[in-house]
């Protein structure tokens, strides 16, 4: 049965048909939502950029980074400046970019140097460092207290509520960023990120530049930050020091391995990850968040290490397992077979003939 | 002058503590090729373990042993049933998986003492004395003199007994050491212990300074990183002395530099670490490591 529907949805009209079903319902979604609820899906939009970046540098490219959340920071402290001192909105949001996008540049540049660990090292040190920089650049950043800046109220023209409108503003910009993400991991980039995770001699023999490959992969991933940042501000109105601290730093880290390491839409899960789960450990005992972040983390790593995205896949092989081999067809015995070689060896994909099939082949990509 | 030397006893009474947690971390990778980010975390928690003897009426060094013993099992505990599965595999996960850890035994802290600051006993005495013109803390002097102890002692472990030699060779290489008939497994339970241990060490000899909260350490880890990557992830003479090269140069930095001060000083040796990447990326003692495919 699950080899027919998958057949089914890679048709293209039927992939079209549902693109423009989940885009009507997006779009229609805020009007009928209760504000409470399209506050906290828009917060996922903010954190499911966040964790996106992450997951180019992380998922895609294997270089763990613990400082995702300054970059978050950054783009927000950048947007609350520019928004204060007038500028146009649009650059506001390409400042907060490219602010978040050099700094990364700079940290990667001397971090890739090392192999191995040690961007996972100094970018522990970003969270650590911008929490007390931030505070003492006081001018710019209000210090301890914060500064807020408001730009998101939805002008009068709208008819709309500030909830639904800083929903557009965070749908617009996200769906831009899962876009542009999706075509990055699966063009030749994509296929740079995978090789270096795998394994860098290797890359390096096939003519891809290791060290390159690292920085540009942490570049990306930090203006994806520094565009959650935007969101953050859009949505929150406010950013203190608070904003950038370790703690968040590592959430962040674990919302990208549950939703699903080196997948575009386990991105998404980890966005609701984050927002969700602190949200209802702390309606039940604010101390057991953090408690239950490790608990969890440990939990998936252990159980499900392609995270949540990947419980349909794991569903499917154990109900096939358990159903026999005699109901399924040809196709649905040929699959598990092409699994295992991409798992072992996604550098050397084949190119797949079917475009709609790379879809669900680049999200397979994530490691043992 | 004075305000000087007194600036650099103090640096090298801080050091100690990052020598401590950055030797632990050396520790684990050399055994296993991780780095322990969950090491500040163990460290908090067996203070807090600690803590809770001397809550309990025991006397504090009873406390403190008890504490170390605990500590040596949880980590050998830790690398058996959380590590050894990832032992081998994706360094990347298995990194991941410390810092679930680390998330873990902060929420464990935080969950069973709550995110109060807790007054911990200091094992020293706190008067000071004049040692070249400068002002020391006996509490500060005792810990700096306990951890050399402790580096004396690991390096004769290290050097002089059978022990030390069949931890190096599973350092070294861990196959072959399994064909020369050694216990790998039960060595790198050893080793995590031993770091463990050490992290005990260095929290409950910190945990005075800078009273007990889940996150004490969490500063200290960045700082004994940042003194791993100087010194060279295969080198522990190297991060000691990066580590006590740290404490001193942050606490000069902090007070004649004042752009830099007391809040920013811990951005201090990263600056130092980008300076240092960029002309010997292998850190200041570590091997140029050959890559072959």
């Amino acid at each position: 049965m699950s080899a027919a529907a998958a057949t089914t949805a890679r048709r293209p009209w039927v992939r079209i048909v549902l693109a423009a079903v989940v885009a009507v319902v997006l779009i229609a979604a805020p009007l009928v939502l209760p504000a409470f609820a399209n506050q906290t899906l828009v917060r996922i939009g903010v954190y499911a950029v966040a964790v996106l970046g992450l997951n180019i540098v992380m998922g895609y490219t294997g270089q763990v980074n613990l400082g995702q959340i300054f970059f978050v920071g950054l783009g927000a402290y950048v947007t609350a400046y520019g928004v204060n001192q007038g500028w146009n909105i649009l650059l506001v949001f390409v400042a907060a970019c490219a602010v978040a996008g050099v700094v990364g540049l700079l940290v990667a540049l001397a971090a890739a140097r090392l192999g191995g660990l040690a961007i996972a090292m100094v970018t522990i040190a970003l969270p650590i460092v911008g929490v007390p920089l931030a505070k003492r650049l006081s001018d710019f950043t209000g210090g301890s207290q914060g500064i807020s800046a408001r730009f998101t109220d939805a002008p009068e023209w709208s008819g709309l509520d500030n909830d639904q409108w800083q929903f557009y503003i965070v749908l617009v910009v996200a769906a831009g960023a899962f876009l542009l993400a999706r075509s990055l991991v699966r063009g030749k980039y994509g296929r740079a990120f995978a090789a270096v995770r795998e394994n860098e001699a290797v890359a390096a023999s096939m003519g891809i530049s290791p060290y390159r490959t690292k920085v540009l992969a942490f570049t990306i991933a930090s203006i994806f930050g520094g565009a959650s940042g935007f969101l953050y501000l859009a949505a929150v109105q406010y950013t203190s020091p608070e904003t950038l601290s370790f703690g968040h730093s590592i959430s962040l880290l674990a919302a990208m391995v549950i939703g699903g390491a080196g997948s575009i839409a386990g991105s998404l899960l980890g966005g609701a990850y984050y927002v969700f789960v602190p949200q209802l450990t702390n309606a039940i005992d604010p101390n057991l968040t953090t408690i239950s972040q490790g608990a969890i983390l440990l939990a998936v790593l252990f159980l499900l290490p392609g995270g949540l995205v990947s419980i349909p896949r794991v569903v499917r092989r154990l109900t096939r397992r358990y159903a026999g081999r005699s109901s399924t067809g040809r196709r649905a015995m040929a699959r598990p077979a092409a699994e295992t070689s991409q798992q072992t060896t996604p550098a050397h994909r084949p190119v797949p003939d079917a475009a709609p099939e790379r879809h669900e082949q680049t999200e397979r990509q994530d490691g043992p | 002058m004075g305000t000087f030397i007194q600036l650099v006893v103090d640096g090298l009474a801080t050091g100690s503590i990052y020598v401590a947690l950055a030797l632990a971390i050396v520790l684990v990778n050399q055994a296993t090729g991780l780095i322990n980010f969950a090491q500040g975390g163990m460290a908090v928690l067996s203070a807090y373990i600690a803590y809770a003897f001397v809550q309990l009426g025991l006397p504090l060094v009873l406390a403190i042993l008890i504490s170390i013993i605990l500590s040596f099992l949880l980590g050998a505990v830790v690398e058996r049933f959380l590590l050894r599965r990832f032992e081998g595999g994706d360094p990347d996960t298995a990194v991941v998986v410390t810092i679930g850890l680390l998330t873990l035994v902060t929420g464990i802290c935080a969950v069973l003492w709550g995110y109060n600051n807790l007054g911990f006993p200091s094992l020293f005495p706190l008067t000071s004395v004049e040692l070249l013109g400068a002002v020391v803390s006996v509490r500060s002097l005792a810990t700096a003199v306990t951890i050399v102890v402790i580096m004396v002692v690991l390096q004769l472990l290290f050097l002089r007994t059978k022990l030390g030699l069949a931890l190096r060779a599973v350092a070294d290489n861990p196959a072959s050491a399994a064909f020369s008939g050694l216990p790998v497994g039960r060595l790198l339970m050893v080793g995590w212990g031993l770091a463990a241990t050490l992290g005990a060490i260095a929290g409950v000899l910190v945990a005075p300074q800078l009273t007990l909260t889940p996150g004490m350490l969490d500063t200290a880890l960045v700082y004994a990183l940042a003194a791993v990557i100087l010194g060279g992830l295969d080198s522990p003479i190297g991060c000691v002395v990066a580590a006590s090269a740290i404490g001193v140069l942050e606490n000069l930095v902090a007070v004649y530099i004042p752009l830099i001060g007391h809040d920013l000083k811990i951005a201090v040796p990263f600056a130092l670490i980008f300076v240092i990447l960029i002309i010997r990326p292998q850190g200041l003692f570590g091997r140029k490591v050959v890559v072959r495919v």
